[in-house]
């Protein structure tokens, strides 16, 4: 009782201490975002990494307490607007497009790019050779943008980990990262070579929103002190980021000279033409992907009713593990184990090929729900008529009760076809470019969130709609049959 | 034509039928009458395997079923004694999606394997004797209850059963009806086929069955011509019944 005591009055005298001093909150991206900030493997409650040490150095050099919010790559730009937290620290590269929406900080750190193939591959050594090949890099990295302006066609990731380890299993053919993380992450995977030498030279900076210029000037005056005091340089040391490029950053800081490296600043380049006809190119993979499960689960999810239905017991409990499976668990899960667990066990498919088989999974626990149900709702006399006029149980379900069952099961199926339309949007965890990753990114590139989502959300209406459509007049047809086939007969008398 | 021998038929530790026995010899008709509960419908539904027999036999034609031999063996029976016997249901159970022809060869052609064509001959000639040629391309559901019976009693025959049966035949029909389905059956009978007819309405297996028998509690209680079961019961409850019912 009394070390509790002690103890509670322990938290409150220390946090009435942070609450004294100033905070400097600052966003990241944890998630694949070793060395720079990551989740530290011994402890999973603590941030580990440079960047993490470097703003402990800033914050201590300004007097403020440091406060990190774990944040998604994609979005820091808009969650610094937000004011989600007052800096980004991410490795940031200060591209001409997001001068337009934030402020930078004075550079820290110069870094390069690194091309990274397979061992056992020779015919890629520089970007050039990567015309005709599927290169990956970061979303939204001085990396793409490069991509980008060099008309190299790439399939962004959301972190470096996905990226190599699809390098490793053929699903790509390159990967360009920068230097820091590719040192970190596939440096001394064995499966994996650097392609040529570094190449590319740009500044790391922090990000802040505009007109918090007495921030800026207090992160500048910051970051020139760790630099002199030597903090930075033990640093960068211990994590084996240090280099000549550094040195030579730094001796210009400290000496107060311009620095002779030549710093190459990446532009995102945005034209509607373009981003429509990626568009197209999108929603015709998302299509795709949608005819393709829904094939999947059409087809499995009638073998799974049977079973679940009239099936011996094991099977019936089978069938029903099956289907709790996957209706209890998320698709997006299921499609990230799939994707990223099942090569584990040797079973490496394509990103496309994933999503199809994942949704088509997904959705045949559906459908066989569905299907029960309609079977279900065929009357007893129906099985009973046909045995009785000696057809087997396989005959009469074929001949008799699927036919029916399945006008019944059409209107429901229709709406499960509607809403795997859009669930193929979860295929942008797997880096599929379907319309929802194209939205993603045409958006984060040009910050053309609101037009780009008004398209986006015409082209899935301008899919569905139709196909609510056909699906209604097949089911006006299949209950009209009778009244149809009655008035033919009478035109005939 | 059907014989039927101390025939039993429990569910759970209910037993429905305690030792049945009867004959129907070929071409007659024998009408079956009994209070509800008496037996009757699992009686039906035993001669059509739709319910499996706990004790006794089932002879018809060359087709033995019995209880106690094998699931196998009892399954391959009824199959082949299902082909022997043909149903009409008192609901019909006509096949919705399907036109009055297809309701008629869909047995035909895909039990039997006979030619569609061949089928769909024999189908429009049973649709002209049970006077619904004019329907054939129709669907079940814009039929009336009297028009269904006729198809399904036409897609019954369509297998040749050697026995028909027919559970509560009246019970859709109006009285005008109810006296061309007379003419209707005794005709099947001119034909060459037995028919057993179960049915509430003692005033219709007046004129048309042969034999009746009287069911209650699981048991038959009175077998034999019509004429003498109406007329000069010797069970005091058959006369009760038949007191009641008129």
């Amino acid at each position: 009782m009394k070390i509790l005591r002690n103890s509670v009055c322990l938290i409150i005298i220390l946090s009435g201490t942070t609450q004294a001093q100033r905070v400097l909150r600052w966003g990241a991206d944890p998630s694949g975002g070793a060395p720079y900030v990551y989740t530290d493997p011994g402890n999973p409650e603590r941030y580990i990494g440079y960047e993490k040490e470097m703003v402990d150095a800033l914050a201590a050099a300004m007097d403020r307490q440091a406060e990190f919010v774990p944040s998604d790559w994609e979005t820091l730009v808009s969650a610094l607007q937000r004011k989600s937290f007052d800096v980004i620290v991410n490795g940031l590269e200060p591209t001409g497009d997001r001068a337009q929406q934030i402020a930078f900080s004075n550079p820290y750190y110069i870094f390069q790019l690194q091309l990274t193939v397979r061992r056992d591959d020779n015919r890629i050594h520089s970007l050039d050779d990567c015309k005709n090949r599927t290169v990956a890099t970061l979303g939204n990295t001085a990396a793409s943008r490069l991509l980008q302006q060099q008309n190299i066609p790439f399939r962004s990731y959301e972190d470096p980990v996905g990226a190599y380890r699809d390098l490793e299993l053929k699903r790509i053919d390159a990967v360009v990262m920068d230097v820091p993380a590719e040192a970190f992450y596939a440096r001394d995977n064995p499966k994996l070579k650097p392609a040529g030498p570094p190449f590319f030279k740009g500044y790391y900076v922090i990000g802040l929103r505009k007109g918090d210029d007495a921030l800026k000037a207090e992160i500048d005056k910051a970051i020139e002190k760790i630099i002199q005091n030597g903090t930075l340089e033990q640093i960068l040391k211990k994590w084996k980021l240090w280099n000549d490029a550094q040195v030579e950053f730094q001796s210009s800081i400290r000496t107060h000279t311009q620095p002779t490296a030549v710093i190459e600043m990446t532009n995102a380049t945005f034209n509607w033409r373009d981003a429509l006809l990626r568009l197209t190119r999108a929603a015709m993979y998302t299509v795709l992907i949608a005819l393709g499960s829904m094939i999947i689960a059409v087809v499995l999810g009638l073998p799974l009713a049977v079973g679940q239905w009239k099936g011996p017991s094991w099977l019936r409990s089978l069938c029903t593990l099956y289907v709790e499976f996957f209706r209890g668990t998320p698709v997006l899960v299921q499609l990230l184990f799939l994707y990223f667990g099942l090569p584990v066990l040797g079973i490496a498919m394509p990103g496309m090929l994933t999503a199809v088989v994942g949704l088509g999974l997904n959705y045949a626990a559906y459908e066989s729900q569905v299907y029960r149900a309609a079977l279900d709702a065929i009357p007893k006399g129906q099985w009973e008529a046909s045995y009785s006029l000696g057809m087997s149980s396989l005959l009469a379900f074929r001949r008799i009760i699927l036919p029916q069952a399945f006008r019944i099961a059409l209107p429901p199926m229709t709406n499960d076809f509607v809403s795997l339309f859009k669930d193929t949007s979860v295929a942008f965890a797997i880096s599929v470019w379907e319309l929802a990753t194209a939205y993603r990114e045409l958006a984060n590139a040009s910050g053309q969130f609101l037009l780009l989502g008004v398209i986006v959300s015409l082209f899935y209406l301008a899919m569905s709609l139709p196909m609510a459509h056909v699906a209604r007049l097949l089911e006006q047809r299949l209950r009209d049959r009778s009244t149809e086939r009655l008035e033919e007969a009478e035109v005939a008398a | 034509m059907i014989q039927v021998t101390n025939l039993t038929k429990r569910f759970g530790s209910n037993e429905i039928l305690k030792g049945v026995s009867f004959e129907v010899p070929r071409q007659t008709i024998l009408g079956i009458i009994g209070a509800s509960g008496s037996g009757k419908t699992t009686l039906l539904r035993c001669l059509n395997g739709l319910e499996t027999i706990d004790g006794g036999t089932i002879a018809c034609g060359d087709v033995r079923l019995e209880a106690g031999i094998s699931h196998t063996d009892y399954k391959r029976r009824v199959r082949d004694l299902r082909l022997q016997v043909g149903t009409v249901f008192q609901h019909f159970y006509l096949f919705p999606h399907l036109s009055v022809v297809g309701n008629i060869i869909e047995a035909p052609v895909h039990v039997l394997h006979s030619p569609r064509k061949k089928a769909e001959g024999e189908a429009f000639e049973l649709l002209d004797s049970v006077g619904m040629k004019h329907a054939a391309r129709r669907y079940p559901e814009s039929l009336s209850g009297g028009e269904q019976q006729r198809v399904a009693i036409a897609r019954a025959l369509a297998m040749h059963p050697a026995l028909l049966l027919l559970d509560e035949p009246t019970s859709a029909l109006d009285p005008r009806r109810i006296a061309s389905l007379r003419g209707l059956l005794r005709g099947f009978v001119e034909k060459g086929h037995t028919l057993i007819i179960i049915s509430h309405s003692i005033g219709f297996l007046d004129g048309v069955s042969d034999n009746l028998l009287y069911m209650e509690g699981g048991l038959v209680v009175e077998h034999g011509p019509t004429d003498q079961v109406l007329n000069s019961p010797k069970d005091p409850r058959v006369k009760e019944f038949i007191a009641q019912a008129e």
